[in-house]
């Protein structure tokens, strides 16, 4: 199947409100295929934008194109949520169903043809190292297990799309690495967004990223580049990423002409 | 090298425990190692205790997980490239989270299915939700088999009435427990969904009425009807408006609250007069206040005109619902997220 002609994602002047808090201010971007990090302050919008982007909620103003389709048309919705994975930031789950029917639950509402379930749950879960957990309770998992459980949902249906909201959280060093090696793996074919709070899962996994605050883009480059401006060690952070990352909120904040901070 | 010549010959001969132990714990002299091997190609007994005596050591559990890894490849879809084959122990645990993929795009039917996948035998529940899981189907089956007890042990002809006044309440409370952020805990995945928003709510109430309608017709129907008493069948288009209006209300408050105010309504005009005439003290009052509510269920649904009202009132339901379709494109506004500390 060739890939769509027109970026994954492409965003223009998106605005969202929320009430009377303003999440994102006019934002106009494009994702291509590979992975790429969403970082940014609390309250920066990044829940906000993969929320949109995730169909689930609707723009206030501007216009929101995923895999060629405007979704501000609503006959073009189900198409879109098939090609879409989606991790939330806080997601529930039938205690009493086993991993398997968890992730095949999620499976027929992706519309998944019955022939091909079974073998893409089970794919699912060997992707993210549940494969031997596959007939445990949801109930019974552990904060990391859950989360991968959460992780192998959103891969079921082999997303040209896939939103990841704090995917990281809950998970240990060692399945961290696992996953980066899992997000390259599908930043392959799909456009891939991680929303994280944790500089090193942007190091070692994402080709670019995109730095919000207060709704706006605070920086947007290579995780290469991002690293290079924190080469100056004086700079707060640990990691180059760290103090790339300070440094560019600084510099955002002292030219942004905006009340800072104004949703912290 | 300290396997007997004599044992080497075309005479049987099998591992020793010290050999089995030896290999399964990785202490064995190479040339022993093989020899091992070479017989355990041969002889099933062996290769049996050598299994099993390398499933007991550390390795066990990764074994076990490429184990599992295999069959899982064997399910999917695209035939691979580069197996893992049996590898061992530490490269296999290297090999699990990075399994050869099938290319993304490729949606080929799978050649080896297992038929009797746990996914297909529960598939028909899938569809519904959380009524049919949780205290919903409880409430619906100790309200029958309350209405039956009664009817045949107290001899009262309360039953029928208090079944079919509450009837209607049943598949509203359906609506009420099967979407919404605070009921269902897939909703924020299911908005996400191409089966998601209007379509999962309308078939949750539809598994819901599948199920309420027969057994609580079929039980009114058991129960004496006493004297003008509706009929068991008279609650199913009071029912279905009652359930239809819940869901036009639903695509502007939460289902909860929709589910409330509807249900509300119905129990209070069915029941207050028969509560408000005489609150019943003892046997004869409590007679009294049954024919009162029989009185007034039957005023609500009997006769014609009375069905057709409720048919109508469907009807509108339903065409507001059609109308305002468009309020479950998106998830219900979420407070948590927008103002929460992690937005």
């Amino acid at each position: 199947m060739p890939l769509p002609p027109r970026p994954h994602i492409s965003l223009s002047a998106l605005t969202v409100h929320h009430r009377k808090t303003l999440a994102l201010d006019a934002l106009t971007l494009d994702f291509e295929r590979g992975v790429h990090g969403l970082l940014g302050p609390n309250g920066a919008g990044k829940t906000s934008l993969i929320r949109v982007l995730a169909t689930v909620a609707p723009a206030t103003a501007g216009r929101v194109e995923v895999l060629g389709h405007d979704l501000a048309d609503r006959r073009a919705l189900p198409a879109v949520r098939r090609r879409l994975g989606y991790l939330p930031q806080d997601f529930g789950f039938y205690p009493g169903f086993t991993v398997r029917e968890f992730v095949a639950y999620v499976a027929w509402l992706k519309e998944l043809s019955r022939e091909t379930t079974g073998a893409a749950v089970e794919r699912a879960l060997e992707r993210v190292g549940l494969g031997d957990r596959a007939d445990a309770r949801m109930k019974t998992l552990s904060g990391g297990m859950l989360r991968r459980a959460g992780i192998a949902q959103a891969l079921v249906n082999e997303p040209d799309v896939l939103l990841l909201d704090e995917p990281t959280a809950g998970l240990d060093p060692e399945q961290r690495v696992e996953f980066r090696e899992l997000l390259r793996d599908v930043g392959r074919d799909a456009a891939v967004l991680v929303s994280t709070h944790l500089v090193e899962d942007v190091a070692a996994a994402c080709t670019e990223v995109t730095l919000l605050a207060e709704g706006r883009v605070a920086y947007r480059g290579t995780t290469e580049q991002l690293a290079a401006l924190g080469a100056d060690p004086a700079e707060a952070g640990d990691h180059p990423i760290e103090r790339g990352y300070t440094a560019a909120l600084r510099h955002h904040r002292a030219t942004a002409p905006s009340a800072a901070g104004v949703t912290r | 090298m300290n396997i007997p010549a004599a044992h080497r010959g075309p005479q049987p001969w099998h591992l020793t425990d010290a050999l089995v132990d030896g290999y399964a714990t990785h202490s064995l002299a190479e040339p022993d190692a093989w020899s091992v091997e070479t017989h355990v190609e041969v002889c099933g007994p062996c290769a049996a205790r050598v299994s099993a005596a390398v499933r007991a050591t550390d390795a066990g559990p990764l074994l076990a997980a490429s184990r599992t890894a295999l069959l899982g490849l064997c399910r999917t879809p695209a035939p691979h490239t580069g197996l893992p084959g049996l590898l061992p122990a530490p490269a296999a645990r290297a090999e699990l989270p990075g399994l050869p993929a099938p290319a993304p795009h490729t949606r080929r039917t799978s050649f080896l299915r297992s038929p009797a996948s746990p996914t297909h035998r529960h598939r028909p529940w899938w569809s519904t939700g959380p009524a049919l899981r949780g205290s919903w189907l409880a409430s619906l089956l100790l309200l029958i088999t309350a209405a039956l007890a009664l009817a045949y042990g107290t001899g009262v002809d309360v039953p029928r009435s208090a079944l079919l006044a509450l009837a209607p309440v049943l598949p509203v409370a359906a609506v009420a427990v099967s979407y919404g952020r605070g009921v269902d805990p897939l909703y924020e995945i299911a908005a996400a969904s191409p089966r998601g928003g209007l379509r999962l709510l309308l078939t949750r109430t539809a598994v819901a009425l599948a199920v309420c309608v027969p057994l609580l017709t079929v039980t009114g129907a058991l129960l004496p009807a006493g004297q003008g008493g509706p009929a068991a069948a008279a609650w199913l288009l009071p029912g279905l408006a009652l359930t239809l209006g819940t869901l036009a209300l639903a695509t502007v408050l939460d289902c909860r609250i929709a589910a409330a105010v509807t249900g509300t309504g119905w129990l209070l005009a069915v029941g207050l007069p028969a509560l408000a005439a005489r609150p019943p003290r003892d046997y004869a009052q409590a007679q009294a206040s049954a024919h009162a509510l029989t009185e007034s269920l039957s005023r609500y649904v009997n006769g014609l005109g009375a069905q057709a009202g409720w048919a109508l009132a469907a009807a509108l339901c339903a065409g507001a619902l059609a109308l305002r379709r468009t309020a479950f494109d998106h998830a219900a506004f979420d407070h948590t997220t927008a103002h929460g500390p992690r937005a």
